[in-house]
């Protein structure tokens, strides 16, 4: 009797657990985690370094988004899993124009205000295999133009004039990623420790 | 102020118009500011000429609107942002109290720049309980028509939900999604608090292009209000309800039924969105001060005190039935005494 009476608490408590949990499984039903390609998924700048701490601050209020003046802030959705609804950037759409405004904005830690020079989304990639200029001698340059760090993001292999060349004050913004012309986007943002600046040039 | 009111103020009464101005006007701002913010794009690129057609009708629409207010909608259109779930608004930074929890639990440590700028509504639900949930809530809006909705399901035939199940069952809603940020380390309570839902999904709809996985769960909720329970998501299993009816428990401001007015219609329980029961003086913490009993009171029973503590049942209306069948009987009670 005393088991039997034990039992129908037991089950009772697992029932109300169960309903209380019920909003939580849906939406995570409803937003699996799946892997997110790294090139189309930047975190906006002045995002905390670690991804944990920036899922753990951020409360996904959409703010950068809706002040971002390119309106390149878009947010984690099915793909997301613990990311959903926290903000992304994706360069092959829209590259950051390093206005600041999402820093400004976020009421949260998770996108601190840093100067231009200190924000690392990364750096960006060139594939010399594929790039027109590095592959035959093209005329091209959009990246190295379009760069708002100038000379201290992307510059040109001397000689060479048109073969850009990526150097150490690159932020990462994706702005080279969105105007590349060519078709398989030969400069793609990598995270800083895995660029290749160094091996091939000092910036 | 616990003088004995035996009539409410006049303008308590129409209260509640100002509430669904009030709440109108809160949703309507959630779908003017993606608007205005693809506006901002807009202007900002400069490029009116690559803008396809309807999108110039866009710009020229937003352009009249807002003209006559701003003479640089790049940057003067900013000085409102965000939604109910965290915002700017004129410089002052304002968060959901839910928004401030969910984070500590998450990164188990204060970020006092942000818990602070949920202070406020920290205070006003302090003095005003569950006001939010009446009064601002862009999801109570939608549910309330919702309710509207299942009201003329009935009415054609349809059956719909109403159970009744433990209210105290969104504490532990609300205790599971604090539990549940601190192990996943991310804000699992943003995901099914509503009125976040429902502001970022309207900004996903207008300005990023098409509903994210909020709008479905969203849906959801609509269906269990239907199908289940009348306001079931909000009594039940919201966690930002449960979190400010934790706060509001001893708010000062409540309603009070003045039982020399009442005449037992039940108007206020059958109105009363959140299923309580103003007849029997029985409010508690859910009581969302939303002042849709005293604008439906046909007697002027209803009114606003200035008090800690729901008042204990006041026993039977003094117009009403009950009351003077009691009242008969205790004068032949009285009479048979004098007569003994």
């Amino acid at each position: 009797m005393k088991r039997r009476s034990f039992l129908q608490q037991f089950v009772y408590v697992v029932a109300v657990l169960a309903a209380g949990s019920l909003p939580f499984g849906l939406s995570r039903l409803l937003a699996p985690a799946a892997k997110a390609d790294p090139r189309t998924h930047l975190r906006p700048p002045g995002a905390l370094k670690d991804d944990a701490a920036f899922v753990e601050a951020c409360i996904g209020c959409g703010l950068c988004g809706e002040v971002c003046p390119p309106r390149c802030i878009q947010f984690y959705q099915r793909e997301g899993g613990n990311k959903v609804n926290t903000p992304y950037i994706n360069p092959e759409k829209k590259g950051c124009i390093l206005c600041n405004k999402c820093m400004e904005v976020c009421p949260t830690e998770s996108l601190t205000l840093v100067p231009r020079e200190k924000i690392d989304m990364g750096i960006a990639q060139i594939d010399r295999t594929a790039c027109y200029p590095w592959v035959d001698h093209g005329i091209c340059g959009a990246c190295a133009v379009i760069c708002p760090l100038g000379e201290r993001g992307i510059g040109f292999d001397f000689a060479n004039i048109y073969r850009p060349v990526v150097k150490k004050g690159c932020v990462g913004c994706g702005l080279c990623v969105e105007v590349c012309p060519h078709p398989s986007l030969p400069i793609w943002i990598v995270e800083r420790s895995q660029g290749t600046v160094a091996k091939h040039r000092i910036g | 102020m616990s003088v004995q009111a035996n009539k409410p103020l006049f303008i308590w009464r129409h209260l509640n118009k100002l509430r669904w101005l009030v709440m109108s006007l809160v949703f309507f701002m959630l779908i003017l500011l993606p608007m205005l913010h693809v506006y901002q794009t807009y202007v900002s690129a400069h490029a009116y000429d690559l803008l396809s057609p309807s999108e110039q009708n866009f710009y020229d629409f937003m352009e009249t609107i807002t003209a006559p207010f701003v003479s640089d909608p790049e940057n003067e259109l900013d000085a409102i942002k965000g939604t109910t779930w965290s915002g700017t608004f004129f410089g002052l930074k304002l968060s959901d109290p839910l928004a401030a929890a969910g984070q500590v639990a998450a990164s188990l440590k204060f970020y006092w720049p942000f818990v602070l700028t949920a202070l406020i509504p920290v205070a006003f639900t302090l003095v005003f309980g569950r006001f939010f949930c009446g009064w601002l809530c862009p999801a109570t809006f939608l549910y309330e028509l919702n309710t509207t909705l299942g009201v003329w399901l009935r009415k054609a035939g349809l059956r719909t939900g109403n159970r009744r199940l433990d209210p105290r069952l969104k504490y532990i809603v609300l205790v599971l999604g604090l539990l549940l940020s601190a192990v996943s380390g991310s804000i699992v309570l943003a995901a099914v608090y509503p009125p976040a839902v429902v502001g970022r999904e309207i900004y996903y709809a207008i300005a990023l292009g098409g509903f994210g996985v909020g709008a479905v769960f969203f849906v959801v909720t609509l269906l269990f209000d239907l199908l289940v329970a009348r306001r079931g998501f909000c009594r039940y299993l919201c966690p930002g309800g449960a979190l400010y009816s934790l706060l509001g428990r001893f708010r000062p401001i409540r309603i009070k039924r003045i039982v020399e007015n009442c005449n037992d219609c039940a108007k206020c329980n059958a109105v009363c969105e959140f299923g309580l029961d103003p007849l029997r003086d029985n409010f508690g913490m859910e009581c969302n001060n939303c002042s849709a009993c005293i604008a439906v009171c046909p007697t002027d029973a209803m009114t606003f005190v200035v008090r800690m503590q729901d008042f204990p049942y006041q026993g039977p209306g003094h117009l009403g039935r009950h009351y003077r069948r009691q009242q008969g009987k205790k004068q032949t009670i009285d009479d048979s005494d004098e007569k003994a």
